[in-house]
């Protein structure tokens, strides 16, 4: 605590605790030392709709939970989301930020290099080590771009602001709780893993995309 | 303060207890032998269908094992099958699907009583032989039938041994012993076969192929040849025998692939059933017998199902009727129709069907409501076999379905004590606790395991709810440890990859099998696994041994028995041992016994355990008593008796299973590391930390919610044949909760650093841990009178209140309070 208050005296205006704590009151007209530099624009218009649309193709519509072909959608949808919604909502000193084409790509790479670190915490988290590796790496993509947005931002940020922590936090939180349902013993063909946690970290993803705002 | 404790606690064991003894009722069966009832004259007078009865049991013999394309290896058997001299079927035997309630059905033809279950682990207890319960043995021996028994003597404990004119009864002491208890039975049979005229009945009962299952799963390469082998006894047994001469051989349950038995999935109650007689290719075989081929291969080979399917008990009336005798008076069983066209003509068939018509209605104290045996009576030609038959396949399903007489009075009293002793608990914990994060915490895990009691598969999966607790509990730490800007990211990676590994140690719950499981590599890797129990060993030994030489030197001489003995136990069990390490052992067994030859594991196995107990307690002993008289600082007491017990506790676990404490010493370090800063909410972090870890390594060890997993193999160390049962009770209740006591006695060495308030600590540690129990309890009992007429309530629920009970009774009451008091007050 004593760290904090010491930082809003000293006005290191790029501290993760500051932008956690107080960003809520932001006014975005003006901006001083005690306004946060980067917060995320309380509006609609960062939910992720397109999740829900792709967690429908992939319950309803995809042929026996496809979850390849799931993450070959996922990828250029969060891209346009990242450019038509999520950016535009992002406040960095001010100012909206233009979109970077070059980061744009390289965060893609950064997202398939996320997945490996993804794919510890998840065989972390109980995931089989041996069997199902190919599936387990599939989700630890999925999560990775689910992030996607995310981790531009954190490139975008120069890697100093904690805020973009919760998002990646909410997509484990989806992920962990929808393994309740694994052990159930009612044989549906999607209790084979990993599809329970895709949907996880999906609906996860969803709820971080569209409060993480307001918290 | 201490109250606080006391009084729900109190409270609760006396509510469990008045609960159990309502749900577990000492079942009412009819006394007395049966006899004839319809035309008794006639029935006396009539012929016998068969003269002899040969009857073999193979322990575990599961349907597929008789007629699976892939599975089997009984050629000679399929041979008949296919001849029509044998009759096959799959009899559903019915769970608990472990051999001494099995063998009480097959015999006295009752459903059994779930508590059977766990008298067959005590097996010497007396209560559940049936020397006064009608049985078919008993019956045919009072008719005059010449008994021969030779095999498991399970029968001899359940039958007066009387009957016999000569038996021998081998035991499964060794579960790695595949043929010489096999051996011990085949024999005889030479003899008994050249003396064919001296005896009437000869029943034999193989362990063999069941013991290969325990050890190494149903497709064990063991497998095929014990397949051959029981076939040629069968085939040596069939060539000598006379046409009137019956030959039963069946399987008193059946196994899961990993080998276990005890539950109620299809490959645990289908059992294989065969009749055997030349006799048999003049009569019209079974329908489902007509146009196959055996080997055969089913649609869904999963179900288990081939052939006629019929209830285990059948058998009993069924050869009952074919030898002429009463069905025994406890029976639900229904004669097989097959046989019906065996009994000499349709009047004695008739008369036979009825009189088990109804000794079912005595049974189920039915009255005859649809006037069978009335019309019967009025015109005993015209009896429609088919639907007198259909009428009592009605009866037994409906008796089958309320096996037990719920004792209610007791149930419901025993349910209002435990909810008091809840209420009791929860007022108690907020008065000490307050509404803090750890009250919080309690409740939320309390609940969550409370609710998860209402699913059966939550019950049987109930370590993923576990894992799942402690993972979101670590990652809930690591993040609030971040926030407030203390990263220990090491210290935490330390602790989920110790978890991680523990999790991957060993297969656990009752769905799923993994072949990659830690202790399976290991078993194949027998040098990295003693390299790793002898640093486990070490590790525990050197454990805060500075300025304590005593200590580190009583517990390094223990640690080496402990050694010595687990490795020469892995030789006698044919487990893969390095050589050298056989050489080290051979040479110190040598010593021991003062002989030479290929026995010395054997014989010194005993006295070694007998040693290390002795060794053990001398030493406890003098603690206590340098302790007591002030010759030594009290503060190292606890820590001493922890490593000591922690000694014991490796010394009951499989060898296998012994790195995991060298993971459980990395993981003590770390979670006392994370918790030293906790303040004042330390003792109730530290008891629910122990509290998870409790449960998470019992599932770890290979323990589930399920009676098939009691480890009886453990449960036997330094124990001779003439053993004392309360010992073996002691030992099998360390030897399952060996990694449970490991971390109950871990709050131990890490609140009492202060002994001024001792007391305090003590009922605050201990409180979380009771409302727990109370909540959970609560729960579970509710959800066990709910669904009291389930169709799992045998199978998942019931072991699951056992389960329960051990954990009330012998983890917290007698682990958590009484012995944890009692050092307390010493210090």
């Amino acid at each position: 605590m004593s760290k904090k208050n010491k930082n809003i005296k000293k006005r290191v205006t790029f501290s993760d605790d500051t932008t956690i704590t107080t960003h809520q009151t932001h006014k975005k007209k003006d901006l001083d030392y005690d306004r946060p530099p980067v917060y995320m624009r309380k509006t609609i218009t960062t939910i992720p709709i397109h999740l829900l649309a792709l967690l429908y193709y992939y319950i309803k519509i995809s042929d026996n939970y496809d979850t390849l072909k799931l993450l070959f959608t996922l990828i250029p949808l969060q891209i346009a989301y990242l450019i038509f919604q999520f950016n535009k909502s992002t406040i960095y000193g001010n100012k909206r930020l233009k979109t970077n084409i070059p980061l744009l790509l390289i965060t893609i790479g950064g997202s398939v290099a996320l997945s490996v670190p993804a794919m510890i915490i998840i065989i972390l988290f109980g995931a089989p080590f041996v069997e199902h590796i190919f599936q387990t790496w599939l989700l630890a993509l999925h999560a990775s771009f689910l992030a996607y947005p995310a981790l531009y931002s954190v490139f975008n940020c120069d890697f100093k602001v904690g805020l973009w922590k919760k998002y990646f936090i909410a997509i484990i939180i989806g992920g962990w709780i929808s393994c309740v349902v694994i052990p159930l013993d009612w044989d549906r063909d999607w209790q084979v893993w990993p599809i329970p946690v895709v949907v996880g970290i999906y609906l996860g993803a969803f709820v971080g995309y569209s409060i993480t705002a307001y918290i | 303060m201490l109250k606080s404790l006391v009084v729900p606690l109190l409270l609760q064991l006396v509510g469990v207890f008045v609960f159990l003894s309502g749900f577990f009722p000492q079942k009412n069966v009819l006394s007395g032998d049966a006899g004839f009832t319809i035309d008794a004259s006639l029935q006396e007078k009539s012929k016998h269908a068969f003269n002899k009865l040969v009857f073999v049991v193979i322990d575990a013999l599961r349907s597929d094992f008789l007629y699976s394309e892939e599975n089997s290896g009984f050629t000679f058997v399929h041979s008949k099958i296919n001849s029509g001299e044998a009759w096959g079927y799959t009899a559903y035997s019915n769970p608990p699907t472990v051999t001494l309630p099995r063998l009480k059905g097959i015999t006295t033809g009752s459903t059994p009583n779930f508590l059977d279950a766990i008298l067959n682990v005590a097996e010497d207890d007396s209560s559940s032989n049936i020397k006064e319960q009608d049985s078919w043995p008993n019956q045919f021996h009072k008719n005059g039938f010449k008994m021969r028994f030779f095999g498991d003597d399970t029968w001899l404990k359940l039958l007066p041994n009387e009957i016999f004119d000569e038996y021998e009864g081998t035991n499964s002491f060794f579960v790695s012993d595949f043929e010489q208890v096999d051996l011990n039975v085949t024999r005889h049979i030479p003899n008994q076969l050249s003396h064919a005229n001296e005896w009437d009945v000869l029943i034999l009962h193989y362990l063999g192929l069941d013991h290969i299952g325990h050890k190494g799963g149903a497709s064990s390469t063991f497998m095929p040849a014990k397949h051959s082998e029981m076939d040629q006894v069968i085939e040596n047994l069939y060539k000598n025998m006379k046409d009137d001469t019956l030959m039963i051989v069946m399987g008193d349950h059946g196994m899961n692939d990993v080998g276990n038995h005890g539950g109620s999935s299809a490959s645990e109650t289908s059992a294989g059933l065969v009749f055997l007689s030349k006799k048999l290719s003049k009569y019209q075989k079974p329908n489902a017998q007509n146009d196959v081929r055996v080997p055969m291969t089913l649609d869904d080979p999963s179900s288990f199902q081939y052939l006629t399917s019929i209830q285990q008990m059948d058998l009993v009336p069924t050869i009952s009727s074919l030898f002429n005798v009463p069905v025994p008076k406890n029976s639900v069983g229904v004669l097989i129709p097959d046989f019906i066209q065996l009994l000499n003509n349709d009047k004695l068939a008739n008369i036979k069907i009825m009189e088990n018509y109804r000794q079912l209605l005595d049974v189920a104290k039915l009255e005859d409501l649809d006037n069978i045996l009335n019309e019967f009576e009025r015109s005993p030609k015209k009896l429609d076999q088919e639907y007198a038959i259909s009428k009592m396949k009605d009866i037994q399903e409906t008796l089958i379905r309320n096996a037990t007489d719920y004792n209610y009075d007791n149930i419901f009293i025993g349910y209002c004590v435990l909810v008091v002793a809840t209420l009791v608990a929860i007022i108690c914990a907020i008065y000490v606790m307050h509404f803090s994060y750890p009250f919080i915490g309690t409740m939320s895990i309390s609940i969550l395991l409370g609710l998860s009691c209402f699913g059966s598969s939550f019950i049987e999966e109930e370590h993923q709810l576990w894992w799942w607790i402690i993972t979101g509990s670590i990652a809930l730490g690591y993040i609030h440890s971040a926030i407030s800007g203390k990263t220990k990211f090491k210290l935490y990676f330390v602790l989920f990859v110790c978890l991680r590994l523990i999790r991957g140690w060993n297969n656990t719950g009752q769905q799923t099998a993994y072949s990659y499981v830690i202790a399976n590599l290991l078993k194949s890797n027998p040098t990295i696994l003693w390299a790793l129990n002898i640093w486990a060993v070490f590790i525990l030994c050197m454990r805060d041994f500075k300025g304590n030489p005593t200590s580190f030197i009583s517990s390094f001489t223990l640690g080496m028995m402990v050694l010595t003995y687990k490795m020469n136990w892995s030789i006698i069990n044919k487990e893969q041992v390095p050589e050298y390490l056989i050489e080290i052992v051979r040479k110190y067994c040598e010593i021991y016994t003062g002989t030479h030859d290929d026995q010395v594991f054997d014989d010194a196995l005993i006295p070694m355990a007998t040693l290390f107990f002795q060794s053990l307690s001398s030493i406890c002993f003098i603690k206590l008593l340098a302790v007591v008289f002030r010759m030594q600082k009290t503060d190292t007491l606890l820590n001493d008796m922890s490593k000591y017990i922690t000694l014991l506790l490796i010394f009951l676990s499989s060898s296998n299973n012994i790195p995991q404490f060298l993971i459980f010493e990395v993981l003590r370090f770390c979670i006392i590391k994370i918790v030293q800063e906790a303040g004042d909410s330390k003792v109730y972090i530290v008891s629910l930390i122990s509290l998870c870890l409790q449960n998470f390594t019992f599932f770890q060890f290979g323990g589930t919610n399920s009676i098939a997993t009691i480890d009886l193999a453990n449960a036997y160390h330094g124990i001779s044949e003439n053993y004392n049962i309360y010992m073996v009770g002691w030992l099998m209740a360390m030897a399952n909760f060996a990694p449970s006591i490991y971390w109950a006695i871990f709050p131990w060495t890490t609140i009492y650093k202060d002994t001024r308030n001792k007391k305090e600590l003590f009922v605050k540690c201990k409180l979380p841990i009771l409302l727990f129990n109370c909540i959970v309890g609560c729960c579970l009992f509710a959800a066990c009178i709910a669904l009291r007429y389930h169709l799992f309530i045998w199978s998942v629920f019931s072991p699951k209140l056992c389960y329960y009970a051990g954990w009330t009774v012998f983890m917290n009451v007698i682990v958590g309070c009484i012995v944890e008091g009692i050092l307390l007050i010493l210090v």
